[in-house]
């Protein structure tokens, strides 16, 4: 039954490539920790991977109850973490996911350069890497603003009055990012529609070059 | 596409026979196990946000510039790059240093281009890596050591786990009460540091301090002192932290 469907699919879409391409190849044993316990270091990327995922769960059911402007963002935050089922579980999960990514992501890029796996030719995928790094980063820097409480506002405020400070382009890019000379209701809902359509697009682009380049270069062999 | 390719036609599960032992296929012998990693790693993540849920602080409000402002952990390498380079050469801090990091890290392939790839065979950048880590750890810790340190001298000494109640003039506090007995005692120990109407002044101001503390958080501090305070803050029985206690709770300012 199955195995019809399968073909069904397969004569009208021809999945096969595509399958033997995402499952269907060799692990190398110097990667894999049931070979041998110390090959965990190259579990980080996929951990990063997971973690990942997890932000994207928990951003989506936040978004369901999250109000962007700047009357009920606060409260709306409030009421997550005190009433919804489950709120502040899922609240954790997104906050604490944020500085997972973060640390998962670093010992990755440790894992890789200590090991000299970004030398030719995966020099690309070092570039992306580092690419999803700053895009983390910025997540990081938009999500902070939302929950719309002291901390998040002053450290905004804080923030982009240094970007403010650089030279030339600095109060072009404090308008951009502030949508005003201070941070306000446009910030937040500018805020927000960065941490939730713009940088997901990017991340989700990015991830995916990292992930294609991975399987067209292959893991690096043992050092 | 060279190496690590499955040979197209061999059978799956007899990987063992293939002339790199060791190797198996992604999915689904890899995958599984990958997965066991994941879930081990996933339930501790879990059981770290269940035992530490994130805290609300109060609602934004752009008139209060006495907050203490400070990013997000992750950041605080960047902002403590910042503190060294005060006045006209801020410009070091909020550009050329970052963009320095940023490039030096963007462009590591072409930087590192030998074809040694174990860590002891390149010792320059191994040890250049190694060093970035250092900094930034420890640009990190020092930022955090120092938001605290400024965060104690703003609430007028070492922290102390109190709730900060704001600053008043003496002359504006009302204090409620004050026949019980705990106002005398209060009178006679305690307002030698938090003032006669508990204003604050070695201590910190506790006039209102029930708006945010009930009397046993109250009792618990009084016996369990914090940033400074004498033990039950010198009075001398049970019965008259008791007292004094039950006179604090009806202060909510």
């Amino acid at each position: 039954m199955l195995k019809k469907a399968y073909d069904w699919i397969d004569e009208r879409l021809n999945v096969t490539p595509l399958w033997r391409d995402v499952a269907d190849h060799d692990v190398p044993a110097h990667v894999n920790p049931a070979v041998k316990m110390s090959a965990f270091v190259y579990c980080f990327g996929g951990l990063t991977f997971l973690v990942i995922t997890t932000q994207i769960l928990s951003g989506m059911f936040l978004a369901m109850y999250y109000t962007p402007d700047i009357t009920n963002a606060w409260y709306s935050v409030k009421y997550i973490t005190d009433e919804v089922l489950l709120g502040n579980v899922v609240r954790g999960m997104h906050f604490w996911g944020a500085s997972l990514v973060i640390i998962m992501m670093f010992l990755h890029m440790l894992r890789v350069f200590f090991t000299g796996a970004y030398k030719a030719p995966r020099e690309m995928n070092w570039v992306v890497g580092v690419l999803i790094f700053f895009v983390v980063l910025a997540f990081g820097f938009t999500g902070y603003l939302l929950p719309w409480d002291q901390k998040a506002y002053w450290a905004t405020a804080v923030g982009s009055q240094i970007a403010g400070s650089i030279p030339l382009l600095g109060p072009y890019i404090q308008t951009l990012l502030l949508g005003s000379h201070t941070v306000g209701a446009l910030t937040l809902a500018r805020f927000f529609a960065i941490h939730v359509f713009f940088l997901p697009a990017a991340l989700l682009v990015l991830l995916a070059l990292h992930f294609i380049m991975i399987r067209s270069q292959h893991i690096a062999g043992p050092l | 596409m060279s190496g690590g390719e499955r040979i197209p036609g061999t059978p799956r599960y007899r990987h063992h026979l293939l002339k790199n032992p060791g190797t198996e296929p992604f999915f689904p012998n890899f995958l599984l196990k990958e997965w066991i990693a994941g879930a081990v790693f996933l339930t501790g993540f879990m059981l770290w946000v269940v035992f530490n849920p994130v805290v609300l602080g109060d609602k934004a409000n752009p008139d209060d510039t006495s907050f203490i402002p400070v990013p997000d952990w992750y950041f605080l390498f960047l902002y403590q790059i910042l503190k060294y380079y005060p006045g006209s050469d801020i410009v070091f801090g909020t550009v050329l240093v970052p963009m320095i990091g940023a490039l030096l890290l963007i462009f590591t392939p072409w930087l590192d281009t030998s074809k040694e790839r174990h860590p002891y065979k390149r010792p320059l950048a191994t040890l250049s890596m190694v060093l970035m880590t250092f900094l930034t750890i420890w640009l990190t810790n020092e930022a955090a050591v120092q938001h605290k340190a400024e965060v104690a001298a703003a609430s007028g000494q070492a922290s102390s786990g109190l709730p900060q109640v704001p600053k008043k003039a003496p002359s504006q506090i009302t204090l409620v009460d004050t026949n019980m007995p705990g106002y005398t005692l209060f009178e006679q120990t305690c307002a030698t540091c938090h003032g006669k109407k508990g204003e604050g002044g070695f201590g910190p101001p506790i006039y209102a301090i029930s708006k945010y503390w009930n009397a046993t958080q109250l009792k618990h501090f009084v016996e369990n002192p914090q940033g400074g305070m004498p033990k039950n803050g010198t009075l001398t029985s049970d019965a008259q932290v008791q007292q004094v206690v039950d006179w604090l709770e009806k202060q909510t300012g």
